[in-house]
């Protein structure tokens, strides 16, 4: 008797969670979807194919967000990955972890706000370099503190052992830390991709509008109240994360707690 | 002398972990030497290996001083308690691992590699990967990775220490075997008193970061340190209750 | 020789992990108290005084916290709910596809789909129409920039929940709590106290850091607020931002200030949350 609610209860579940993904997907197939109608005056691939013509940008979009996302991705997980050994194997690990930490407190696009004088400086405002290295800063203690846990007393013993076998430094890395850190490698690939792919304030603030990356198109086509466009690039957005998933899930949590 | 030891000291944060170090050991013999744990005995053979740096005293390993060189240059190859085998390489693979390291031909690292399977008694295991064997048999495929590189000298940090009884004692059959079968030099720790009397051509005594090498098994057997008395004692107690 | 590299490892990590934010902690500093920026002459106390007078930044941050706070323990709890009840279901495969989804789903996203939904034009009010309960938009109640953050709360709630119940799934197998649940059944709990002393716990425990981490990350956030939040009070990081980009630019200052205040708060409260409990580790 007790248990007759719980699948209907999950199945309620399942469609609260598709439901933004539906929801989005039609949107984006209207237009002209005038209050209080409950059905639009257009439905049809109209907005869709306007991605492929230059109206709206939105493919230039698309592709500068993967270009960033790559970079940010790419630069964080190999940097993260090598700096982090030599961050959790010192003798004073414990005051970097916390270091380590400092970051996530301030708000990104605060971050980026105080720091955007210095961007400026450097020639790093209003331009896609500029993007990527402000992200790879706040996706950087992400994946520093995501490797913490790799390096541990048994892989220094790993790594002594290939030493004692006749192994180069470069062996080491070669022929065991990255094997054995491969599916580590990837979550954090995965992850900081996210990061970067999913970040606003700091990208709006750093990029000054000139990077237009596909959270900031959302956010233009709100301020235009064109949600049938907004929709359009949030599925852009929303779907190359859904693949990504499919492929990785099992990843994404490996090593996290 | 094969392997000599002068002076080594170490310590750790102004605690002498190891102190003053002398001992030697002729080539293709084994010393094994009986200790407690925290008796500084895996930092006396780390610092053999190369992985610990000595604060002072001399290693020197076939009439050549090797302090400045790199572990991955010694030749030494140090095993730990746990296998350590990699878990992303299949049997074969983990034995063959120095001598790929070395860059051998793929001929030759399959003679080799087959051989040593042979000598393991772990035929028909090759393509299996490290999860899908036994304690036994992994701590069988961590030696054979070692001593197929061939390496001047061969620490064994107290390599049965996880296996059970029954498992102990055919490794240690092996391991003598094999040791003979490959002219290995080495030095085995162990906290198991019986394992250091069976293992070692030469028996030391560490305790408190300090070495006792015995002159031959006599001597050692007649320390009151070594516990050895206080065995015989226990089991002619037994012995004499039982009567 | 050797320490060489591991010399440059470190200084690659205070230049990229440190550096930077020390950076622009600093210059907010300078900033909010006239030493640098555009229209300042020189060091001086009247930014400082201007904000802690006016009591906005405070109405903000108790805001923000208080959004942020109901939103944890809402997404906390439904989390934990969802894992307990449902924790076998969610491992088949099916299911366990579907949890993930919502991570694929970014703030903006969330943001700009409540607003679709709960606005006085938008989905819901459109079925309200249609069934006949109300007769104009402005019938709708406010649901989105309201004063009570409805919208901003429900739009944390859907991006935070998901997460917790992931993280709370893999808790489990990690934290092998099934095996130690019949343990202490054969020891002789209920099921209740098996729940209320042994899962309950553990799973809080391996998750304090990152419930910490995400009430920082909500009370600081951006986007969401920008969309479904009022004019007044703002959440903090909208409220910074807003006094930054402004035009009149004695406003800017008193942004930075509002930075400075805030980043010195946060740190405050989560070194008095972590260090006193150092001794058994940091994680």
């Amino acid at each position: 008797m007790k248990r007759y609610w719980k699948p209907f209860f999950l199945s309620f579940l399942v469609l609260l969670v598709l439901f933004p993904f539906t929801y989005m997907v039609l949107l984006s197939l209207m237009s002209g979807w005038q209050f209080p109608d409950f059905l639009p005056s257009y439905f049809g691939f109209k907005n869709w194919a306007t991605i492929m013509t230059s109206e709206g940008g939105l493919l230039q979009s698309f592709v500068i967000s993967v270009i960033i996302s790559l970079s940010v991705a790419i630069v964080t997980t190999i940097s993260g990955f090598f700096i982090s050994r030599v961050v959790y194997y010192h003798p004073k690990s414990k005051v970097l972890n916390v270091l380590a930490y400092f970051p996530y407190i301030l708000a990104p696009v605060v971050f980026a706000a105080c720091l955007s004088f210095f961007f400026i400086k450097l020639g790093l405002f209003g331009n896609v370099t500029g993007v990527v290295v402000a992200q790879f800063l706040i996706a950087f203690p992400y994946a520093l503190i995501f490797f913490s846990s790799f390096w541990n007393q048994k892989m220094k013993s790993y790594a002594d052992l290939t030493a004692t076998l006749g192994g180069s430094r470069l062996q080491t890395y070669t022929k065991v830390l990255l094997p054995m850190a491969k599916s580590m490698l990837l979550v954090c690939f995965f992850q900081t991709f996210l990061i970067s792919w999913f970040e606003y304030g700091l990208t709006s603030i750093i990029g000054i509008g000139k990077v237009q990356t596909l959270t900031i198109k959302v956010f233009l086509f709100i301020k235009e109240a064109n949600y049938y466009y907004g929709a359009l690039s949030c599925c852009l957005l929303i779907f190359p994360p859904v693949v990504l998933l499919y492929f990785n899930k099992r990843y994404v949590f490996k090593k996290m707690v | 002398m094969f392997l000599e030891i002068k002076d080594i000291v170490k310590s750790f944060h102004n605690e002498h972990v190891v102190k003053t170090l002398n001992f030697q050991l002729e080539a293709h013999q084994t010393l094994s030497i009986l200790g407690k744990s925290g008796c500084g005995k895996t930092t006396m053979l780390k610092t053999i290996a190369g992985l610990v740096s000595p604060d002072s005293g001399s290693i020197i390993l076939n009439g050549e001083r090797i302090n400045d060189k790199k572990p991955s240059e010694r030749n030494i190859v140090y095993l730990y308690q746990e296998d350590l085998l990699f878990p992303h390489l299949n049997i074969f693979e983990n034995i063959a691992f120095g001598l790929r390291l070395k860059k051998l031909s793929n001929t030759d690292i399959t003679e080799r590699v087959s051989q040593m399977i042979k000598s393991l008694e772990l035929e028909g295991q090759a393509k299996k990967m490290p999860n899908q064997l036994s304690g036994g048999q992994r701590q069988r495929v961590s030696f054979g990775r070692a001593i197929i590189t061939e390496p001047s000298l061969l620490l064994l940090d107290e390599p049965f220490g996880s296996l059970d009884a029954g498992t102990r004692q055919r490794m240690q059959v092996l391991f003598k075997k094999l040791t003979k079968e490959y002219q290995i030099t080495s030095l085995f720790v162990t906290h198991d008193l019986k394992e250091a009397v069976l293992m070692g051509d030469k028996i030391g005594y560490m305790h408190k970061g300090q070495l006792k090498v015995y002159e031959g098994k006599k001597e050692f057997i007649n320390d009151p340190n070594t516990g050895v008395q206080h065995e015989i004692a226990f089991w002619d107690g037994l012995k004499v209750n039982s009567d | 020789m050797k320490n060489r590299i591991p010399h440059i490892g470190l200084v690659l990590f205070v230049l990229i992990g440190i550096l930077p934010f020390a950076l622009a902690f600093i210059y907010a500093l300078l900033y909010s108290f006239g030493v640098v920026g555009v229209v300042n002459t020189g060091f001086t106390f009247k930014f400082w005084l201007a904000v802690l007078q006016s009591g906005e930044f405070f109405k903000s941050l108790i805001y923000s916290a208080l959004i942020a706070f109901v939103s944890m323990a809402a997404s906390v709890g439904g989390a934990l709910w969802i894992t307990i009840q449902f924790r076998q279901n969610l491992e088949k495969k099916f299911l366990s596809f579907i949890a993930y989804l919502p991570l694929a789903i970014p703030g903006v996203v969330t943001g700009f789909f409540i607003f679709q939904l709960l606005s006085k034009s938008g989905f819901f009010a459109r079925i309200s129409y249609a069934f006949g309960w109300i007769r104009e938009a402005t019938d709708f109640p406010d649901l989105v920039n309201d004063t009570f953050a409805l919208g901003i709360n429900l739009a944390f709630i859907t991006m935070v929940l998901p997460f917790f119940v992931l993280l709370f799934l893999n808790v489990f197998k990690n934290e092998r709590l099934d095996e130690l649940s019949i343990l202490a059944q054969s020891l002789g709990a209920n099921p209740r106290q098996v729940v209320q002393r042994i899962q309950l716990p553990i799973l809080l425990k391996k998750a304090r850091i990152l419930i910490v981490l995400y009430f920082i990350f909500l009370l600081g956030s951006y986007e969401v607020p920008l969309i479904l939040g009022q004019e007044s009070p703002q959440m903090l990081s909208v409220l910074i931002i807003r006094e930054i980009k402004q035009y009149d630019l004695d406003k800017i200052s008193e942004g930075y200030v509002a930075a400075v205040l805030y980043t010195i708060i946060v740190s405050a409260t989560v070194l008095f949350l972590f260090l006193p409990k150092r001794k058994n580790a940091l994680i």
